[in-house]
């Protein structure tokens, strides 16, 4: 009994004691968490002041703590040699990274973006819908009037720019542009003793080199092509002619392509998107097992597999090369899907004008070096650029195919910035899997993404 | 005079220590929790993207969500994953959990067990529910269904037909554990004496259920069925594993309240009509919850 | 006749047996998955048919987690949060119970509804004014705030509510009647009595806390106060998913709820409550 009372004696204290954290977390010193908490507050009411001093003494001298918000902290490994070839040029500013996660990152960045009270300096942006609902809640600064102060030539991110301005501003600058090539299995090829796809090949050469190579024997399948589940890997091979982007409203020109991976699912040419979708094999380990011929996949994906090859975890498809994605009769080879990774200024950040520095840094030519160096693809590519990621260790050393791919000639968004962007995609997803799954005929499906966008577009 | 004053008093005295029981556990949540609830009930009239000042909107946002194909179809198919899961599943809870009150060999071993798939990570749990209910024709269950029944191989989790009933049988399994320890944690506070005069006045096993174990499980029951219901109404992470798959793609066959709700919330950043769609599922719940109480109260009056 | 009794329930011990183990099987299945995956390099855990044996084991997996994440420090914050959230949830919620069950009150029953009900609303749609509250107050970034989130919730009491529900009245009037007051009555009778709550309760907030991830994922931001379940997310990234490494440490972190949950079972016996009631 007395025990008991005790006990819950020291309980009612600490509850109290936790409450008082709660409302004064800069004086308590009850738990460990407060303690770290009140650190953490000093260090942020410090870096605060100095903050202050720095922006009136216009990027003086005084130390400056910017804090980045970002996924993937120790996956990536491009972001710790930009920060320490920005910090080497500028001693007083030292770089906080904030890692929030990869699968919800824009949930989080959302909700911490929100109110006023976020202390990001620099946040990166992962996706166009992601951009877009920042832009609609009005937590990114325009950038137009500092890109025009310090005489920025937005033509060197080669139009990518343009389909991400709404109402003729600009909240991002992009420091990552990937896009989408062929990857192929040699040793797929040369089993089959037929030749390697090529820099300048059609949608009807791929699907007949695709089948060519298909063996459906039960056991030993060989599959010429694989769809990742994504919507882009099929609908949007019919926005390469420039003619009709995603957000548009009509989608007629994704039927034949459709058409075309329907007719090979059916005949084992690729792997069922029911099965795919709902066993969850991702892309990589998939093309990992050695019986996938070809598969369309962004340039995101060459630095994994290099990476997994040269640890000895993939073993079945060490052969590899890349050639530009196909393309439809009468387009110029080299057009391709793209997608880019930003970093944009919150309104509520504390240094303004430091992490305006640290984005020009990155986004420019200096980081654009860094980052081919660590054998990722910078928005700002020229041909230097290409040779660095080519010469890479691992790189397939064919002749000039695999380099050549890297070269684009027209790049377009998988989904360029739209005030409804968020809500299309969702329209467009729910399309792309009932015709995948063959719930509804490419038709219908194609005629419901018609509708569904049109009314969204309407409201 | 006295003795009326004195009863008062002993009441508002009775009240002041009823409180101080209450007090810990309300002020924290009265602070932390229902003030945000209640800012999200003024919230279902107002438009907010999280960052703006709020706007009123009147009961725009119910016109909307109730013109929302999406929203509709997620009322749809909770009210179905509601009205198979809650009987199904307490139906499955109690069973086991009479069985496993039984003094066997491993009683121990065999409780850990169903409670397993409750705690083992969704991931797991999926990948192997996915691995039996696989669309491909070469999966077990699909094998089954052609060589033993002469049926169509099914799409199961891929399939717009079949993706809820995946997800009910998948529910069933994962959960059955969990409120088969709520029953046998109410099975422990029912007093031996009544199966002993059970049993001298000569009632078989059936018999003792009927009218032992099953009235005095009354409380638990009650406690169980608001539980399943309320979490049945809010299911969302099983339906976005299982009918999501690998590119996250949930469709109208398979949209629930919840998943409405966040898509609403985070990713088009329309809070107010989350708020709606939430206020919706918390009238249908009330109500629910409401007809159980008067239920319990008719009970105790017995 | 004896003997054919005997032999009926011998019979039906034997289908009780066969029972139990079928049912065991089904429900083992995805934990015998989680093991071996966790032993298998990651291309080979989501292809079919799963090699279920004969594969080499990759104990890799096993060292490369505590190497690829800070997972002690991960561990360590769990443990903290779990068992400060568990022992206030288990106080406050048995506390409070008691008033909701065996105390009359006006506005009991409105105020218990309100409780019940609020449980239905979900979390999405108030996190953002919640978090953007704990945020001005300046919890952001605090383990505190986790704490405050999960410690006092209305589940709690609505289960305790329940079970003592089911404990009878005369138990708490005859101790009146001895003199006792009502902190004493629930120190004394009621909290040896819900022993089976108080386990379940303790499992159920345990499992909950241990494996949250919304709340700690939006709350905290500094890598040294995150938590276990974000952690395992850590392996899903923006082009790879390490499911090999997941699995590893999800069946690590499966460990302290097994022992959790094999050390309440002692409690899960009958008669506790009927001794009660006889004294």
């Amino acid at each position: 009994m007395k025990k008991r009372i005790i006990s819950s004696v020291m309980a009612a204290t600490m509850v109290a004691s936790l409450a008082a954290c709660g409302s004064s977390s800069s004086q308590s010193t009850t738990a460990a968490a407060t303690e770290a908490a009140k650190a953490e507050t000093t260090a942020a009411a410090a870096a605060e002041t100095t903050a202050a001093a720095t922006e009136a003494a216009a990027g003086g001298d005084e130390a400056v703590t910017l804090k980045w918000a970002l996924w993937d902290k120790d996956a990536t490994v491009y972001y710790q040699p930009l920060i320490d070839a920005y910090t080497k040029e500028h001693p007083n500013v030292s770089i906080e990274m904030v890692d929030l996660g990869s699968t919800d990152y824009s949930t989080v960045l959302g909700t911490q973006l929100s109110g006023s009270g976020s202390d990001f300096d620099v946040v990166t942006i992962k996706d166009v819908p992601g951009y877009m609902t920042l832009v609609n809640k009005g937590v990114l600064e325009p950038l137009d009037d500092r890109i025009a102060a310090d005489g920025i030539d937005l033509s060197q991110y080669k139009g990518i720019t343009d389909q991400v301005k709404i109402s003729d501003k600009l909240y991002e600058l992009p420091f990552r542009s990937d896009f989408w090539v062929l990857y192929y299995n040699k040793d797929v090829f040369d089993k089959a003793g037929v030749d390697y796809p090529t820099n300048d090949m059609t949608w009807e050469q791929y699907d007949e080199l695709a089948r060519k190579i298909t063996d459906t024997t039960a056991g030993s399948e060989v599959y010429g092509a694989h769809y990742h589940t994504w919507r882009s890997t099929v609908m949007l091979d019919g926005i390469l002619d420039g003619k009709a982007t995603a957000v548009d409203g009509n989608y007629d020109f994704a039927k034949p392509y459709y058409d075309m991976v329907i007719k090979q699912q059916d005949d084992g040419v690729c792997m069922d998107y029911a099965t795919l979708k709902t066993q969850g094999l991702h892309y990589s380990d998939a093309f990992a097992q050695g019986n996938i011929g070809m598969m369309n996949m962004g340039t995101w994906f060459l630095s994994t597999l290099i990476a997994k090859i040269k640890s000895g975890e993939y073993t079945d498809c060490t052969n590899w090369g890349i050639v530009k994605y196909p393309h439809a009769e009468g387009v110029e080879p080299g057009s391709t899907l793209a997608t880019i990774t930003c970093l944009a200024l919150p309104t509520s950040a504390p240094h303004k004008d430091a992490a305006w520095d640290f984005i020009k840094f990155v986004t420019g030519e200096e980081g654009a070096t860094v980052m081919a160096g660590t054998g990722n693809i910078p928005a700002m590519s020229n041909d230097k650029i290409v040779s660095s990621i080519a010469s890479m260790d691992g790189f397939p050393a064919d002749d000039t195919t695999s380099k050549d791919a890297l070269v684009t000639t027209h790049t377009y968004l998988e989904m360029p910035a739209n005030d409804k962007s968020a809500e299309i995609e969702t329209v467009l997803n729910e399309q792309h899997d009932l015709i995948m799954t063959e719930s509804e005929d490419v038709d219908t499906g194609i005629k419901n993404m018609n509708e569904g966008v049109q009314a969204i577009l309407q409201k | 005079m006295t003795a009326e004053m004195n009863a008062a008093k002993r009441k508002r005295q009775q009240a002041l220590v009823a409180y101080s029981f209450i007090a810990p556990n309300f002020i924290g949540f009265a602070i932390f929790t229902l003030g945000p609830i209640i800012l999200a009930m003024i919230m279902a009239f107002m438009e907010w993207d999280g960052n703006n000042p709020w706007k009123f909107v009147g009961f725009g946002n119910f016109q909307n969500i109730f013109t929302d194909d999406r929203f509709l179809a997620a009322l749809k198919n909770t009210a179905v994953y509601a009205v198979f899961t809650v009987p199904l599943t307490l139906i499955m809870a109690l069973a086991l959990a009479i069985l496993l009150n039984q003094k066997i060999k491993g009683r121990n071993f065999f409780r850990t067990i169903t409670f397993f798939p409750y705690v083992a990570s969704l991931v797991a749990v999926a990948a192997v529910w996915n691995m039996l209910f696989t669309p491909a024709k070469g999966g077990i269950v699909n094998q089954i269904l052609i060589n033993v029944f002469h049926m169509k191989a099914m799409k199961w989790a891929a399939a717009p037909a079949t993706v809820m009933l995946t997800i009910i049988m998948f529910s069933i399994w994962k959960n059955m554990g969990y409120y088969m320890v709520i029953y046998l944690a109410g099975l422990q506070g029912i007093n031996q004496e009544l199966y002993e005069a059970a049993s001298l006045d000569g009632a078989n096993g059936w018999k003792k259920f009927l009218y032992v174990t099953w009235p005095q499980l009354k409380p638990t029951t009650f406690f169980v069925v608001i539980m399943l219901t309320i979490n049945c109404f809010k299911v969302y992470d099983i339906v976005y594993m299982l009918a999501g798959g690998s590119n996250g793609v949930v469709n109208k066959s398979a949209i629930v309240l919840v998943y409405y709700i966040y898509e609403e919330a985070f990713r088009n950043w329309k809070l107010g009509t989350a708020s709606a769609a939430s206020m919706v599922l918390f009238v249908i719940v009330l109500v629910i919850t409401l007809i159980q109480f008067r239920g319990e109260k008719n009970y105790a009056n017995d | 006749m004896n003997s054919s009794i005997s032999r009926n329930q011998k019979i039906g011990r034997f289908f009780l047996y066969l029972l139990l183990i079928i049912l065991a099987a089904i429900m083992l299945v995805p934990f015998i998955w989680m093991v071996t995956a966790s032993l298998k390099p990651n291309k080979d855990i989501f292809v079919i048919p799963y090699q279920w044996v004969g594969f080499t084991p990759r104990w890799q997996n096993y060292v490369d987690i505590w190497i690829k994440i800070p997972l002690a420090i991960f561990t360590k914050n769990t443990v903290k949060l779990t068992l400060i959230v568990t022992f206030l949830e288990l106080l406050t919620s048995s506390f409070a119970a008691y008033a909701f069950a065996k105390l009359h009150f006006k506005g009991r029953d409105a105020l218990f509804l309100a409780y019940v009900a609020t449980i239905a609303i979900p979390w999405q749609s108030y996190m953002v004014p919640q978090f953007l509250f704990m945020r001005k107050i300046g919890l952001a970034d605090t383990h505190l705030a986790i704490i405050i989130l999960q410690a006092f919730t209305a589940f709690g009491v609505f289960m305790m509510r329940q079970f003592y529900e089911g404990i009878p009245d005369s138990l708490c009037e005859a101790a009146r009647i001895d003199g006792m007051n009502e902190y004493q009555i629930y120190a004394k009778i009621m909290l040896p009595l819900s022993k089976p709550a108080l386990s379940t309760l303790t499992i159920f907030t345990f499992v909950n806390t241990w494996n949250d991830f919304l709340g700690p994922l939006i709350y905290l931001t500094s890598e040294k106060k995150k938590t276990l379940q974000i952690g395992l997310k850590m392996f899903i990234s923006q082009y790879s998913a390490e499911y090999g490494l997941i699995m590893a440490a999800s069946v690590l972190s499966l460990i302290p709820v097994l022992i959790v949950f094999l050390s309440l079972q002692k409690y899960f016996v009958a008669g506790i409550a009927s001794t009660g009631v006889k004294g």
